[in-house]
């Protein structure tokens, strides 16, 4: 093993929030030189204040700033950056970025960009799993020949989902239950895709109903080496983002996650992979499982593999990214207990999770041995439109999944921000909900449970004292109730 | 006394201040209840309602509060006598923006009749798209954002011409 620190003397994070700010600890803990890149709008941010090194980036929009490739590559030449941490999203999965930074004779923390390409073709990189023998959902493309069509459509069996290959929002889609209905609904599915794309190609796939989405973790070195660090369930979707997360899955027979854990591990070697990654799959409640995508990157629900296998993925990624062979084997990495993340996300859930704004005036995080609670802002800061609406995450861990449910429970009690509207109440019920509990669980949860997850669940008393607590918030009230209060005796207006 | 409009998840409550002596009693929808203000200075605020002492985070913004109290947070909003002879929503003449974000899509022009319900203009927010549509039957006299243009919160984004026999 031996040391290997430091790894780098500097390393530049081309990215902002709260994976900045993650990126930064393990640097720190590293004792690795963390170097900021930031729009003026975010200078007071917490990422900011957090790195030794912050550079400005000139930039109209403030997402703009984070996407400018040539502008992130010369900061961290003039100050001396030898690597850049691209933590997830904006370039995360940008080949052309990867490529500009190797070019500049930077390493980039990621995976080589052809690799990127490869996976972030979808059709590809289906095509590059079946090969190397991943199970991929099983669907046929329309080539011209209608009776051809019909005949391999019937052989995968029903339900069938058909779509327009231009396709998207739901038009020229239909899902088919039985070969009575196929060749209608596939004449229908090409003159709607010919009516709305202009395009009659439609394709047909296996309708998986109640899907699981369930994703590996993996880790290569890039010359051979490469492990899974088990799997977690990204069921509990809305708008098709993730916003409860957990490790390991809520339920999964033994043979499916070896099956499971093998297949990214095969598509991992197969691709000669670098750096940390997850091969996302869908599961069908039969067990069954199909390749979906691999993402190339940290993900945001890292934090609950690390809370299970005690392994700090930063690290792993920048010892891979620096040339190192992977230091663990399989045979180290185990699982114990059980964790869940919540995503704390600026919204309004019950109208269908608009996104809020406002400004965090104060801020309480819960604490403990089994919690993590990682936030991108601060108290005071102004939450805007220009960002996603995560404002943290919180993750928790636990002997097992119903003591991990119940200490998410008691930590969502305990996160406080005023001034913004947030889904913390949501996910409490989320977590309390009985299908959450007994792990009956698929992609539909949030809309199959929509009538209960929309239910008031406080007592009339808590409602009462609420009202009550929020009056003697209004001078209004309070000049009323106990008379004219020393320094506003004299102001006595509505509003000020 | 005075009676104050409260509305919590888009329900609406009343509070009214029926005696000052010697405990202040408020009536919350009708049932009175003791309160008593303990503690305000520091952020973890104090209060006691029928003898429970309970404690509590607040912030008030605007005519919004935001609480966290028995483990929850909650947003409450005091209906402002003023704004409720103001707040027409339902056969209103103007649209106004929900939440602030941008123009992307404009479906109608001045001059064209609209149905209620109908789609006037699509904004945009944080990668998600809404409609807003016509409040009522009319005429469309103006479209005051156009598409890539930014606005603000509760900002008119477009008039319906006033109704003629209204």
């Amino acid at each position: 093993m031996g040391k290997r620190n430091p790894l780098f003397t500097k390393v530049l994070i081309s990215n902002r929030g709260e994976i900045a700010c993650r990126v930064i600890e393990t640097l720190k803990k590293l004792g690795i030189v963390s170097i900021a890149v930031f729009h003026k709008s975010e200078a007071s941010s917490r990422f900011v204040k957090l790195a030794d090194e912050a550079y400005e980036l000139d930039s109209d929009t403030p997402v703009s700033a984070y996407l400018d490739v040539n502008q992130i590559i010369s900061v961290a030449r003039k100050c001396g950056a030898e690597a850049i941490h691209p933590g997830y999203g904006f370039l995360s999965e940008n080949s052309n970025f990867a490529k500009k930074v190797i070019e500049a004779g930077l390493v980039f923390v990621g995976p080589d960009p052809e690799i990127i390409e490869l996976m972030g073709d979808k059709i590809r990189s289906r095509e590059f799993a079946r090969e190397n023998g991943i199970p991929v959902a099983p669907s046929v493309t329309f080539n011209g020949n209608f009776d051809e069509f019909i005949a391999e459509a019937s052989s995968i069996g029903f339900p069938l989902l058909i779509k327009a290959s231009a396709g998207g929002g739901g038009k020229g889609m239909s899902i088919v239950e039985g070969p009575e209905s196929l060749r209608d609904c596939a004449r229908k599915a090409m003159a709607e895709a010919e009516r709305y794309f202009a395009d009659k190609s439609i394709y047909a796939e296996l309708y998986v109903q109640r899907p699981r989405h369930i994703e590996v973790q993996v880790i290569g070195d890039g010359s051979g080496g490469a492990v899974h660090l088990f799997e977690r369930e990204c069921s509990i979707q809305r708008r098709f983002q993730k916003i409860v997360e957990e490790a390991p899955a809520a339920y999964l027979e033994e043979n499916v996650r070896e099956e499971l854990c093998n297949s990214a591990i095969q598509l991992a070697k197969a691709a000669n992979y670098k750096n940390a990654g997850t091969v996302e799959f869908i599961l069908t409640q039969g067990g069954q499982f199909y390749f979906l995508e691999m993402n190339t990157r940290l993900q945001v629900e890292h934090p609950v593999t690390e809370m299970v296998t005690g392994v700090d993925l930063v690290e792993l990624q920048l010892e891979v990214a620096a040339g190192y062979s992977l230091r663990i084997c399989q045979e180290d990495i185990k699982l114990s207990g059980h964790a869940i993340e919540c995503r704390i996300c600026a919204e309004v859930p019950e109208k269908d999770f608009i996104p809020a704004t406002g400004k965090v005036y104060h801020l309480e995080r819960p604490y403990g041995d089994f919690v993590r609670f990682e936030n991108g802002l601060d108290q005071g800061q102004a939450v805007t439109l220009n960002f996603d609406s995560m404002l943290a995450k919180l993750v928790v861990h636990g002997p097992d999944r119903s003591s991990a449910t119940q200490r998410m429970k008691d930590a969502l009690s305990g996160t406080v921000f005023l001034g913004v509207e947030t889904n913390i109440n949501y996910l409490k019920k989320v977590c309390s909900h009985p299908a959450f509990l007994n792990e009956i669980l698929h992609t539909g949860f949030i809309e199959e449970h929509k009538a209960y997850l929309a239910e008031d669940d406080f007592e009339d008393v808590e409602k009462i004292d609420a009202l009550l607590a929020s009056a003697l918030e209004f001078r209004e009230f309070k000049t009323l109730a106990f008379g004219a209060p020393e320094p506003y005796a004299t102001m006595g207006s509505w509003r000020n | 006394m005075m009676k104050f409009e409260f509305t919590l998840n888009d329900c609406s409550h009343h509070l009214e201040i029926k005696k000052l002596k010697p405990i202040l009693s408020v009536a919350v929808d009708g049932r009175p209840h003791s309160l008593e203000d303990k503690e305000r200075d520091k952020s973890l605020k104090v209060m006691e309602v029928d003898g429970r002492i309970i404690q509590f985070y607040s912030k008030r913004v605007g005519n919004k509060v935001f609480l966290h109290l028995h483990g929850r947070n909650w947003v409450i909003n005091l209906l402002d006598p003023r704004d409720a002879a103001l707040g027409v929503v339902d056969g209103a003449d103007e649209i106004k923006a929900p939440m602030p974000g941008i123009v992307v899509g404009i479906n109608k022009e001045p001059g064209e009749t609209v149905k209620v319900g109908e789609t006037i203009l699509t904004i945009e927010s944080m990668k998600m798209e809404t409609n807003l549509v016509s409040p009522r039957d009319g005429t469309l006299s103006e479209i005051i954002k156009a598409v890539g243009e930014t606005f603000e919160k509760d900002q008119v984004l477009a008039c319906l011409e006033v109704a003629e026999n209204a």
